[in-house]
């Protein structure tokens, strides 16, 4: 457009007020992108092709409700079910309760079968294997507290009355978390005098169209014994923390309401107080052979202009900023990933552009069609 | 010699338009702060005013929460008759051996599942919480599969109400009793018999113990007793304290709304800030004739950092009338250390609404601040010839 350098200079001629407007919008953007952010990671969907074929096994009282032992054999039975791995969380203290991260009792020889996307060396992986009091830590969770391979770690016992002395044995590495702690059920049993008790059983179908189908079939099998099952997809597990939550989804969803609404007030006040004081300027424009049309047009463009370069600015200054910064070391692993998507920043960049046009067009609506006559006469 | 506070409210009211939306982003502000605040206290307070003082709740040794504690029998039996523990007027010990579980239930609202505290107290279990009040109903009977909820429960999650009857591990109980327990973490639980709830959930050892010691040095002298007592591997806390530990759930929530209402009010400044420097600017020509008719420069100054109060003065009042409707609605989320729904309303106090209004003030005064310095700069002779 030939009136781009106009629009420009019109916007800049003011250089405070175009600086503080911008960083209002950037400002209030950010926290936009942030917020969405935490709502689309809370609910993040694992992108691997295996995270489709599992299922989770566990009590249908409640998850912190034990399974016996015994059921393994009946699940593998299942037709459809590739491999079942029992996985128990043991809710262990390193040093005290500061140091959070998940660790849990496994069974090696079938874990990393069900979840392959947790890669390790096979010599590691064996030394693992082989010792009994060995353990199979995260990578990441392993340079947050300067382990190695061969370190002793002692995990205090919270829900189980008994302490694990474990030695690292193997790293594993995983793009969407690793930030995990494995070590042997086998030991943890034999410490607390065999009861045979697992937490939750993880299966990997053979198909994901029989997930259902296998769910179902689980669960009708145990009916009305002493432990009744609840049997869902991994993804469904995931999302019921999430529920759990509460309302957390619309608590969110409202704030970023209401900071949408108010960036729209500070905007809309900046741009109609401007556009009132370009009332002469405008005159001047019309008795030049400017027409209304035209003038709208440069003046909502430029409100336009100025909220898209403060959307710009907040939404990929949060991009940058959590790329730079990682997140789940502040956060003990709560967000592995904290991404602000390309979706997200379109979706801020939408905002402001129509917050541009919302601010802008009712004052320059009534600017337009002020008679020149008047608007020549105005002082100021 | 200073300006008249009318010349600065005249001003705002002059440019109403102006003045309205400024005072409207504030007020957003300042209720969106106090509305988290709000959420944030009230969940604490659902953990820190449970227990009473001369309580003494006893876990296993190592363990956090009473869902992943066990006492046994005989630990049970040896601690039930130390002395400094209160007795009732027949002579028996009041304590209160108890059963914690976890059940899972719908709520009402969006037919999500949650975890639901289900405890099994002892006949002396009553005694030892005092501020409960039954509002409905009566409390539960002995072996009748008799549940007793509380108020805040009954609304939340489905079955619950006085007279349905909710499925449990093995079977279905009759609720036949609501209670009100204040702002306790009570408010979030399911009471029955502590056998039954044993039976029910295959329980063979008690989850904690509850008593009541005669005196401040009494629970002292008995936790001490308890703790050191090396056959019994046990928790012996403070009952307060021991809900206190579990304030540290409503941590996260407090750093997401500092987080969050910090971003708000720099954007708020900005606004602020906008509003004046447009204000010194429309106005370069009056500030002018005011400095011809005497008013020094800090007159000046003042007047318009007042003015900018004034602004976040309207903001912050508003602001708290927006957000005092939410006080006392009540919502739950999870307890990460019990793993159960915690059920708590929002509470707004008196000092939480100044703390909102000098909040406001707070960013009146930072974007108010340099603009006034650019106004009582303003070179007269320039200013008046201005157009």
């Amino acid at each position: 457009m030939r009136y781009l350098p106009f629009m420009l200079k019109s916007a800049l001629r003011n250089v405070r007020r175009f600086v503080l407007t911008v960083l209002s919008v950037a400002v209030s953007l950010f926290m936009f992108c942030t917020l969405m952010t935490v709502l689309s990671e809370l609910e993040r969907e694992n992108p691997s092709e295996v995270a489709h074929l599992r299922l989770v096994v566990r009590r249908a009282t409640s998850l912190a409700d034990p399974l016996p032992e015994g059921y393994r054999a009946k699940l593998a039975a299942v037709p459809g079910v590739r491999l079942v791995t029992p996985l128990t969380w043991f809710g262990g203290l390193y040093i005290d309760d500061r140091n959070f991260f998940a660790n849990f009792a496994s069974e090696p020889a079938t874990l990393l079968a069900v979840f392959p996307e947790s890669t390790t060396g096979p010599a590691q992986f064996e030394a693992f294997q082989r010792d009994r009091t060995g353990a199979l830590v995260g990578r990441g969770l392993a340079e947050q507290f300067g382990w190695k391979v061969g370190d002793r770690v002692t995990l205090l016992g919270t829900i189980y009355p008994v302490d694990m002395e474990l030695t690292i044995r193997a790293l594993y590495d995983n793009d969407l978390d690793d930030r995990g702690f494995f070590f042997h059920r086998d030991y943890l049993e034999e410490a607390l005098g065999r009861p045979g008790r697992v937490g939750t059983f993880w299966l990997l179908a053979e198909a994901p169209h029989q997930l259902p189908r296998i769910a179902e079939t689980v669960d009708a099998m145990f009916r009305n014994t002493d432990a009744e099952t609840k049997t869902e997809t991994e993804r469904a597990f995931q999302l019921s923390f999430v529920a759990m939550l509460g309302n957390v989804k619309s608590l969110i969803v409202s704030i970023c309401t209401m900071v949408v609404l108010t960036i729209l007030l500070v905007t809309a006040n900046t741009i109609a107080m401007t556009i009132r004081e370009r009332a002469r300027e405008i005159a001047v424009l019309k008795t030049l052979g400017f027409r209304r049309r035209t003038i709208l047009a440069m003046l909502i463009g430029e409100a336009v202009g100025i909220a898209v370069a403060g959307g710009l600015v907040g939404s990929l200054g949060a991009r940058v900023l959590y790329q730079a910064v990682d997140l789940s070391k502040l956060l003990q692993g709560f967000f592995p990933l904290f991404e602000v998507t390309l979706q997200t920043i379109c979706l801020a960049l939408l905002i402001a552009a129509a917050i541009g046009v919302l601010s802008a067009g009712i004052p320059a609506w009534r600017a337009a069609r002020i008679p020149v006559a008047e608007a020549l006469r105005r002082v100021g | 010699m200073k300006i008249p506070l009318k010349y600065n409210i005249r001003n705002l009211l002059v440019r109403r338009t102006s003045t309205a939306m400024t005072v409207l982003g504030i007020a957003a502000v300042v209720a969106v702060f106090i509305g988290l605040n709000a959420l944030s206290r009230g969940l604490q307070e659902a953990f820190v005013s449970s227990g009473e003082p001369d309580n003494v709740i006893v876990l296993r040794q190592g363990a956090q929460v009473e869902t992943s504690s066990a006492v046994t029998r005989q630990g049970l039996h040896i601690i039930r008759y130390l002395d400094g523990i209160a007795a009732t007027e027949q002579g028996e010990p009041l304590v209160s051996p108890e059963v914690v579980a976890l059940v899972n239930l719908r709520r009402r609202a969006d037919n999500e599942p949650a975890n639901v505290l289900v405890r099994g107290l002892s006949p002396h279990g009553y005694a030892l919480r005092q501020g409960l009040r039954i509002v409905a109903g009566r409390s539960p009977r002995p072996g009748r599969r008799e549940l007793m909820v509380g108020e805040r429960m009954a609304e939340r999650f489905q079955d619950l109400g006085l007279g349905e009857r909710v499925r449990l591990a093995k079977g279905h109980w009759t609720v036949v009793g609501i209670f009100d327990a204040g702002r306790t973490a009570f408010a979030s639980e399911i009471w029955g018999d502590a056998l039954e709830i044993a039976e029910e959930f295959d329980r063979a050892e008690f989850s904690s113990v509850l008593m009541r010691t005669t005196g401040p040095a009494a629970q002292a002298a008995v936790i001490r007793r308890i703790r050191e007592d090396q056959r019994l591997h046990l928790k012996p806390l403070a009952e307060p304290a021991y809900y206190e530990e579990q304030t540290r759930s409503a941590a996260p929530i407090k750093v997401l709304g500092g987080f969050i209402a910090t971003l708000m009010a720099i954007g708020a400044c900005f606004a602020v800030m906008n509003t004046m420097y447009a204000a010194v600017a429309w106005r370069g020509r009056e500030i002018a004739t005011l400095q011809v008719l005497g008013f020094g420069r800090r007159s000046i100054l003042a007047s318009f950092f007042l003015e900018s109060l004034l602004l976040a003065a309207a903001g912050g009042l508003l602001g708290c009338a927006l957000a005092l409707p939410i006080h006392g609605i009540s919502t739950g989320t999870a307890n990460w250390r019990t793993f159960s729904e915690v059920v708590f309303a929002f509470r707004i106090t008196p000092d939480l609404l100044l703390r909102g209004f000098l909040f406001a003030l707070g960013m009146g005064a930072l974007g108010g601040i340099l603009p006034a310095r650019l106004a009582a700069r303003t070179v007269i002779v320039r200013s008046l010839r201005a157009v």
